[in-house]
């Protein structure tokens, strides 16, 4: 077993006309167990950059407060907000240092830069940047992802357009990858707002907050 | 006994001062005169450059130094103190490039470089820094220009002046210097402030001018926009301007 | 935290380690690292050499970067290639062009290839092979053309011609039936071309586009993708969804610009 499929996870990131996207699965598991089906993997850094990670939990959590400590004395000591280049080479050094020991997450980082313009990447454990304009994948549902990505990503796809397929590339991958999916949520990300949406994906109908009867039964979309 | 304050640069005097950093600013007061403008588009330091002998070979001596390229500095006090905090201002900027692949800005090179005087100050063993610094560059801000003194205290000015001839050189900016200036004329400015007290023949051999900014940004070949670089001026560039001048 | 940058915090951090062999003892195996299986060569011609590199990173048998940038900075008459594990070769290479930048600045001279190559060499000796860097360097100093290759483990090689990565038995192939001295610089940059292509097409590690870069005296010219031969062909139709496809529980919008009514700008009153 690999430690990066002891929990699951599924992040993806894409680049759209004047927008970017990130999507992650919200599903905790301890292997084949879920013991969770509303967990967070992606985080806001400042106004217009997220960070999402996939890997091993523990280092989820502890990665995400050291990088919100990070950016914090950034923030008070350059009395700027960072920039998701500078962010992504941050995060890259941080992992680097643990070369020989690492945190075993796999981080994707979405943002609009100071002139507005869309950035994405991706990390390995180690903090190697994977800058791309099209989409960046990580998690154990990755190669069902790149699958889906190389088909369905189109070039200057506007917001609305870029949460569909955003979507549905993340709820078809996580369909066919046992450890990750159980909800899902997307941030849209442009220079005015920034639009977080909940999908309905293939759970439980308990965790469904639109649905009234309580009773826990396995339903399909 | 009046001076038993003065020994231990970590002890107060009864009247509230650290002697040893007014001793050191008295250092830099004896030192050779620098001035800095920022101005509408760039910056520019320069400095008198002064030998005690005509037998030494003055192509060798280098009082502005490059930090990173977007930041240069200039001293007056001791050259081998200078030398000390250039060396661990271009080291700190290159640790900044290793974590955020980028020049830092110049207000945070100049709070690194001031918080190692500042801790000459309050540490055993050591004494303070015998020089004032002037910090030029250019940043996402704009020019900006600095000035840095022996306790770590740190300043942004529009035009100054430290060293022998600092109190003639302000009074003489305070005159001359407008906000509209553009680089070229606060190269010409910064060379008539020092003329002003400046002892025997004014050369290209005795003085250095450093600047930033002036002009377009550089692009890189795929037209992206690249920060400004500081430079020194070349001997011949300097001639042309005092040629200009005279 | 200090207030000031670390500057002897240049190591590595070990913190970890113990705990990933304990989760590693366990039974669980530690994640690949991004691996540029890679076709690296590097050649000189009669007025300086020729660096080239594909374009691919793999993550076992994915590719995770089919654009990624391999011929690193040194300096500005010097650059370097990098196979193996592709943070060690990233993290490695910026390191020894900003010790590069500092060295120039304390002696006011060209930085020299010897002294990269210096410094490449025994900082992967001293790791004992562990950081995983496999490089070309090449670069044009006061003493003429150089082009070395440094071993993981730090050993070198000085040679007129050389190829690194695991398509480096391709790239080879193509060096040993055509390289000559004092080639014409196109020339140089054809054989180049055709080496890592040799690579990208025969070797399963290496692919996408070919990266080269002429140094010469004074000059350098790096010609990003000089060689795109694995285009893709044009979707024919398109995937979009209509809007309203996916199925929502709950929207929440955070709004960064507020859009005020007219009273604000009303100076009027």
């Amino acid at each position: 077993m690999s430690i990066m499929e002891y929990n699951g996870a599924a992040v993806v990131a894409m680049v759209g006309k004047n927008c970017v996207a990130i999507a992650s699965d919200t599903r905790l598991g301890q292997q084949a167990m879920t013991i969770d089906t509303n967990f967070q993997k992606v985080f806001p850094v400042t106004d217009k950059t997220m960070i999402g990670m996939a890997g091993l939990a523990t280092d989820v959590l502890t990665l995400r407060d050291r990088f919100r400590y990070k950016v914090n004395m950034y923030k008070l000591k350059e009395e700027r907000t960072i920039e998701p280049q500078t962010f992504a080479h941050m995060v890259s050094a941080a992992l680097y240092e643990k070369r020989f020991g690492p945190y075993f997450i796999e981080p994707v980082i979405a943002g609009m830069d100071k002139r507005n313009q869309p950035f994405i990447c991706s990390m390995d454990t180690i903090g190697c940047i994977n800058f791309a304009k099209d989409f960046v994948v990580a998690g154990n549902a990755g190669g069902g992802l790149y699958g889906m990505c190389e088909s369905l990503w189109e070039p200057d796809l506007e917001p609305e357009d870029l949460f569909e397929t955003i979507s549905q590339a993340l709820l078809n991958a996580v369909d066919r990858n046992a450890l990750s999916g159980w909800g899902a949520v997307v941030h849209i990300i442009t220079p005015d707002q920034v639009i977080t949406r909940q999908l309905k994906s293939r759970m439980l109908d308990w965790a469904d907050p639109t649905v009234k009867d309580k009773a826990v039964r396995y339903t399909r979309l | 006994m009046s001076d038993r304050y003065s020994f231990s640069l970590t002890t107060f005097s009864p009247s509230g001062k650290l002697l040893q950093i007014e001793h050191a600013l008295n250092a830099v007061g004896q030192g050779v005169t620098s001035v800095g403008i920022k101005a509408s588009n760039g910056a520019v330091i320069a400095t008198e450059k002064k030998s005690t002998s005509p037998l030494v070979d003055t192509s060798t001596l280098e009082k502005i130094s490059m930090i990173c390229s977007s930041v240069g500095l200039v001293y007056s006090g001791m050259g081998p103190d200078a030398r000390v905090l250039v060396n661990k201002g271009r080291k700190s900027a290159q640790a900044y490039r290793r974590v955020y692949n980028e020049d830092p800005p110049v207000s945070i090179l100049v709070k690194e470089i001031a918080s190692v005087m500042q801790e000459f100050t309050q540490s055993g063993g050591v004494r303070p820094f015998g020089v004032s610094l002037l910090v030029a560059g250019f940043d996402d801000k704009g020019p900006s220009l600095y000035q840095v003194d022996p306790s770590g205290s740190y300043f942004a000015w529009k035009a100054t002046a430290i060293g022998k001839n600092m109190i003639n050189s302000k009074t003489f900016l305070e005159k001359r210097f407008n906000e509209e200036m553009e680089l070229e004329d606060a190269v010409h400015t910064a060379i008539l402030t020092l003329k002003e007290g400046f002892e025997g023949q004014m050369t290209e051999d005795t003085i250095e001018i450093g600047i930033i900014g002036g002009g377009s940004p550089p692009t890189t070949a795929t037209g992206e926009p690249l920060p400004f670089a500081f430079k020194k001026l070349t001997p011949s560039e300097i001639k042309d301007y005092l040629s200009n001048i005279a | 935290m200090d207030a000031r940058i670390d500057l002897n915090n240049i190591g590595f951090d070990f913190d970890l380690t113990k705990r990933n062999a304990g989760l590693e003892a366990n039974g669980a195996t530690a994640p690949k690292a991004t691996k540029t299986g890679t076709t690296i060569v590097g050649l000189l011609f009669k007025d300086g050499l020729v660096l080239g590199a594909d374009t691919r990173a793999t993550e076992g048998p994915i590719v995770a970067d089919k654009n990624c940038e391999k011929i690193h900075y040194i300096a500005p008459n010097m650059y370097c290639c990098g196979a193996g594990t592709a943070a060690d070769t990233e993290f490695t290479t910026n390191m020894i062009s900003s010790q590069m930048e500092l060295h120039r600045m304390s002696t006011g001279r060209e930085s020299r290839v010897v002294t990269a190559m210096t410094l490449l060499k025994q900082y992967l000796f001293r790791h004992q092979g562990h950081i995983s860097a496999a490089l070309v360097l090449g670069g044009f100093d006061v003493t003429g053309p150089h082009l070395y290759t440094i071993y993981p483990h730090g050993s070198t090689d000085k040679l007129p011609y050389v190829t690194m990565g695991s398509g480096s038995l391709a790239a080879m192939s193509i060096f040993e039936s055509r390289w000559r001295s004092d080639m014409e610089r196109q020339e140089a940059i054809d054989l180049v071309k055709d080496a890592i292509e040799a690579g990208i097409f025969n070797d399963l590690g290496s692919g996408s586009n070919v990266d080269v870069c002429v140094i010469e005296k004074g000059k350098v010219d790096y010609l990003r993708n000089y060689a795109r031969p694995n285009e893709r062909a044009q979707k024919e139709q398109s995937y979009k969804f209509p809007r309203g496809t996916t199925a929502v529980l709950k929207t929440s919008i955070r709004d960064l610009v507020q859009v005020t009514e007219d009273t604000a700008m009303d100076i009027s009153t």
